[in-house]
C-alpha cells in the first residue's frame, strides 16, 4: 500500500474530544440501559405496544420520502436541466422551507385550515404529517437530485440524444445516471421523518418519536425510552450503512454548481405547465404560509403580535448567538473530519459522525441528559455547553460533507507543492487550503448556523431550566397559548429566520466572488 | 547523486515498482519514459519524500534519505524542486506571491530581490501582480519552473510538465529547460511517455514498463536498443 504522510496530533485531540463530549452519552446511555434490572420486563413491553406504533412511523416516513422524492426530482430536473425563467430565483426560494423549524410549517397549515374550513381535524392527522413534511422535505431531495442532475456531462445525454428521442434519453440515460442521488434522497427524507418530532406533537399525532418523548418526559420510564430508540437507531443507521455502500463517496450535499458543462432541455409546449407547478410549489411551501400566519397575527389587531414580540425579545439575543457560536463548532470539527476523509482518506471519523446523525433528535437528547446529569458533568449539564453539545453532535456530518466535496476538488499538488518547499502543517492548512474551500466553509457555516437556529427535537429535551431560545419559547408557550399569540410568535420566528437566510446569502454571495480564484 | 536500491511500491495492493533499483547522475537530464502506469511519477514521488516506498532505499547525495519504510529526511530538506503534471499553481497567491511563499528569507527586501531576479530570468516581470488564471499556459510553466528554482534546488523533479503544451511552445520551454540546467547546475529527472520530448532533452533515458526498467542509455543507445518492448514503444 502506499503510505499516507503526516498525520497531526491535533486531530487527534479533536476526534477524541468530540468523542467524548458528543459520542459518549449514546455509548453510557445505550450501556447502562443493556444493564437494567428492568431490561426482560420492558423488552415485554416493547412487543406488546410498541411495533404497531413504528410500522405508522415507518409507513409515514415511507410516504413522505416517495412523495418529497417525487416532487424534489420534478423540481430538481425544472430548476437543474432546463431553461425555465427565473431559475436562480426559484433555486433560492424553494429552500426556504428546509432552513425553517418544521413546526412553523405546522403552525401555518393549521391556521390555513381553521380560518378557511373552520376546522382542523383534517391537517391535526396523519394526513396532515405527511403533507407538511412532504413540503418542508422536498427542497431537501430537489437540492440533493439537481445537483446530481447538474453533474452529469453534456456529452452523455448529447451522445444518446443523436440516436434516440428526448423522452427516451430521460428515462434511459438521466435518470439512471442520477440513480444514487434519488436513493440518498430517499433514505435521508425517511431517516428525517421518522426522527421528527415537533410536527406529529403539534398535531397531536402518536408516533414513535412521541411516545418516546412520552415515556421519557411524562411517565420517567429511561429504560423503555432508551429500548424503543434503540429500534429507530437500528432502522436508521442500517438505511443510512446500506445507501452509503450503495453510493460509496458520491457528493450527495453539494451546494456548487461547478463541474462540467451540462446539458440544458428546452421546455417548448410545457413551458407554461412548468411554470405553473413551480408557482404552485412557491405558493403552498412558502407565500401562503407566510400570509396565512401574517393574517392570523393581525385578525383582530396588532396586540397579539406586541405580546408574541415581547416574549421573544429575550431569546432573540441568545438564540442568535448560541446558534454563532454552534456553526463556529460545527465548522471546525467538519473541517477536521473532511480533511482527514478527503485528504487522508481516514474515514473513521466520517462514520462516526454520521452515526451520531443518524440518530433521531429526541433520543440524542435523552443521552445527553443521561450522561451529563451527574455531579462530576453538572457545569455542562446545567449550562448553554449542553445545547452547543447537541448542535455539534447533530449537525457536524452536514458540514463535513459540505466542506469534504470543496476539499476534493482541490488537487493534492497544491499542498504537496507547499509541502516540497517546507511550508509547515499549519501554515500549508491556513495559507493555501482555507483560503480555497473559504466559500465552502461560509456555507458551511450557514448551513450549521440557520440548522442550530431551529433546533427543537433534541433542544427541547435538554434545556436548562431558564433557558430562554426561541424554539424552545414557542413551543412551550403554543401548547396553552390563543391561536393568534401562536401564529404571531411563529410568525416572528419566521421573519427573523428569512431575514438572517437573505443577509447571509448576500454575505455568502460576496465571499463566493471575492475567493474565486480558480475561475477568473 | 539519487540512488533507487530494491525499491518496492504498491499502491491499493497493486504493485507498481517492482524490485526497482536506479542511479541517477549529477548534473544531468535523464528522463523516464514509459506509457500510463508504469511507475514513472511514482519514482518522482518517492524520490520527493511525498511517498515512502514498501522496502528499499533512496539515497541522495550519499544521505540515506527513506529506508525501511521510514522517512529519514522530510522532502523539504532533500533540496528538491517538483514540478507537478497539473503545475499546482496556489490559485489564490499571485504570481508574486506563488515564488516568495517558500522563502524563509525574513528580510522584505531581500525576498523582493530574488523573486524579481527570477522573474526578471523567466520573463514574467510584468506579471507579477497577476494570478495564475491570468497567465497563459507556457507563461505558468515558466511561473512553475521559477517557484520551484527560487529556493536553489540541486535536483529538479518534472512530471510530465508540458503535455498540455503545443508543440511550439513545447520546443520553446524545453529549450527553457536545457539552459537553467545549465545555469542552475540542476540535475533533472523528467517524466514523459512522448519518446520526441525525451529525445529533444535527454542526457539519459530510462525505459519503463510495468514498474521495471527495460533499459537504459543515452537518446542514441535507446534509438538502437535491441529490446522488443523499446523498439515497440518507440514505433508510437
Amino acid at each position: 500500500m502506499g503510505r499516507k504522510l503526516t498525520t497531526h496530533p491535533l486531530s487527534k485531540v479533536i476526534n477524541l474530544s468530540f468523542i467524548f463530549f458528543a459520542v459518549m452519552p449514546i455509548v453510557y446511555t445505550l450501556g447502562i440501559a443493556l444493564f437494567d434490572d428492568s431490561l426482560l420486563y420492558n423488552l415485554q413491553l416493547i412487543e406488546k405496544e410498541t411495533f404497531t406504533l413504528l410500522a405508522k412511523s415507518c409507513a409515514i416516513a415511507f410516504t413522505v420520502s416517495t412523495l418529497s422524492t417525487l416532487f424534489g426530482t420534478i423540481l430538481g430536473f425544472l430548476l437543474y436541466k432546463t431553461n425555465i425563467l427565473f431559475r436562480s430565483f426559484f433555486k433560492l426560494v424553494l429552500l426556504i422551507p428546509l432552513f425553517i423549524s418544521p413546526y412553523i410549517l405546522a403552525v401555518a397549515w393549521k391556521d390555513f385550515f381553521f380560518l378557511f374550513f373552520n376546522t382542523t381535524s383534517f391537517i391535526s392527522s396523519n394526513t396532515g404529517v405527511i403533507i407538511v413534511l412532504t413540503i418542508i422535505f422536498t427542497p431537501l431531495a430537489m437540492l440533493i437530485i439537481g445537483s446530481a442532475l447538474s453533474n452529469i456531462s453534456s456529452q452523455l445525454e448529447e451522445n444518446a440524444i443523436m440516436t434516440t428521442n428526448i423522452r427516451n434519453v430521460i428515462i434511459k440515460i438521466t435518470l439512471p445516471l442520477i440513480k444514487p442521488a434519488l436513493i440518498s434522497s430517499f433514505v435521508l427524507i425517511f431517516i428525517f421523518s421518522i426522527s421528527e418530532f415537533s410536527v406529529p406533537a403539534f398535531f397531536g399525532v402518536k408516533v414513535f418519536t412521541t411516545e418516546i418523548f412520552t415515556q421519557f418526559s411524562a411517565f420517567y420510564n429511561h429504560t423503555l425510552a432508551i429500548f424503543q430508540s434503540l429500534l429507530l437507531i437500528f432502522i436508521c443507521i442500517s438505511l443510512l450503512y446500506l445507501d452509503r455502500k450503495h453510493i460509496g463517496n458520491s457528493p450527495f450535499l453539494s451546494v456548487s454548481d461547478k463541474g462540467m458543462k451540462t446539458k440544458n432541455y428546452s421546455l417548448k409546449n410545457v413551458k407554461a405547465w412548468s411554470m405553473l407547478f413551480l408557482f404552485s410549489w412557491f405558493l403552498i411551501s412558502v407565500l401562503l404560509p407566510f400570509i396565512i400566519l401574517f393574517i392570523q397575527s393581525f385578525k383582530n389587531d396588532a396586540s397579539k403580535f406586541i405580546q408574541a414580540f415581547e416574549l421573544l425579545k429575550p431569546t432573540f439575543i441568545n438564540s442568535i448567538a448560541l446558534a454563532f457560536f454552534g456553526a463556529i463548532l460545527i465548522v471546525f470539527i467538519g473541517f477536521s473530519a473532511a480533511y482527514q476523509s478527503a485528504v487522508r482518506s481516514r474515514k473513521s471519523f466520517d462514520w462516526i459522525l454520521l452515526v451520531i446523525f443518524a440518530i433521531p433528535s429526541t433520543i440524542y437528547g435523552i443521552s445527553l441528559i443521561k450522561f451529563y446529569n451527574q455531579p462530576e458533568l453538572n457545569f455542562i449539564y446545567s449550562s448553554y455547553a449542553i445545547i452547543l453539545i447537541a448542535y455539534v453532535g447533530k449537525f457536524s456530518f452536514i458540514s463535513s460533507k459540505l466542506i469534504a466535496n470543496a476539499i476534493k476538488q482541490i488537487p493534492n499538488s497544491l499542498d504537496e507543492a507547499a509541502q516540497v518547499e517546507g511550508i509547515t502543517f499549519f501554515s500549508r492548512i491556513q495559507k493555501i487550503l482555507i483560503p480555497i474551500i473559504m466559500p465552502s466553509l461560509f456555507t458551511a457555516f450557514i448551513i450549521s448556523f440557520i440548522f442550530s437556529l431551529g433546533e427543537l427535537g433534541t433542544t427541547i429535551m435538554i434545556y436548562p431550566p431558564g433557558t430562554e431560545i426561541m424554539p424552545i419559547k414557542v413551543f412551550t408557550i403554543m401548547a396553552n397559548a390563543p391561536q393568534s399569540l401562536t401564529s404571531s410568535m411563529t410568525l416572528i420566528v419566521f421573519s427573523i429566520t428569512l431575514l438572517l437566510i437573505t443577509s447571509l446569502y448576500f454575505i455568502v454571495k460576496f465571499f463566493t466572488k471575492k475567493f474565486s480564484f480558480v475561475n477568473g | 547523486m539519487v540512488n533507487l536500491k530494491n525499491i518496492t511500491h504498491y499502491y491499493d495492493n497493486k504493485s507498481v515498482l517492482n524490485n526497482l533499483s536506479l542511479n541517477i547522475e549529477e548534473n544531468q537530464l535523464t528522463c523516464l519514459l514509459g506509457g500510463s502506469g508504469c511507475g514513472k511519477t511514482t519514482i518522482l514521488r518517492l524520490i520527493a519524500g511525498l511517498e515512502i516506498p514498501e522496502s528499499g532505499q533512496i539515497t541522495i547525495d550519499n544521505r540515506n534519505v527513506t529506508e525501511k519504510q521510514k522517512l529519514i529526511i522530510p522532502p523539504h530538506e532533500r533540496n528538491i524542486g517538483f514540478i507537478f503534471q497539473d503545475l499546482a499553481l496556489w490559485p489564490h497567491f499571485t504570481v508574486y506571491k506563488n515564488i516568495a511563499f517558500g522563502l524563509t528569507e525574513r528580510n522584505e527586501d531581500n525576498v523582493r530581490n530574488t523573486v524579481f531576479n527570477m522573474l526578471d530570468f523567466f520573463g514574467l516581470q510584468e506579471y507579477s501582480n497577476k494570478y495564475p488564471h491570468q497567465l497563459s499556459g507556457g507563461q505558468k510553466q515558466l511561473l512553475a519552473i521559477s517557484r520551484a528554482l527560487v529556493l536553489k534546488p540541486k535536483i529538479l523533479l518534472m512530471d510530465e510538465p508540458l503535455s498540455n503544451l503545443d508543440v511550439k511552445l513545447k520546443r520553446k520551454i524545453l529549450e527553457h529547460i536545457r539552459k537553467i540546467k545549465q545555469d542552475f547546475k540542476l540535475t533533472i529527472i523528467y517524466v514523459t511517455h512522448d519518446h520526441k520530448e525525451a529525445f529533444a532533452i535527454a542526457d539519459k533515458i530510462v525505459v519503463l514498463d510495468k514498474g521495471k526498467i527495460e533499459e537504459i542509455g543515452t537518446v542514441e543507445e535507446i534509438k538502437k536498443s535491441n529490446n522488443k518492448f523499446v523498439q515497440y514503444f518507440l514505433e508510437y
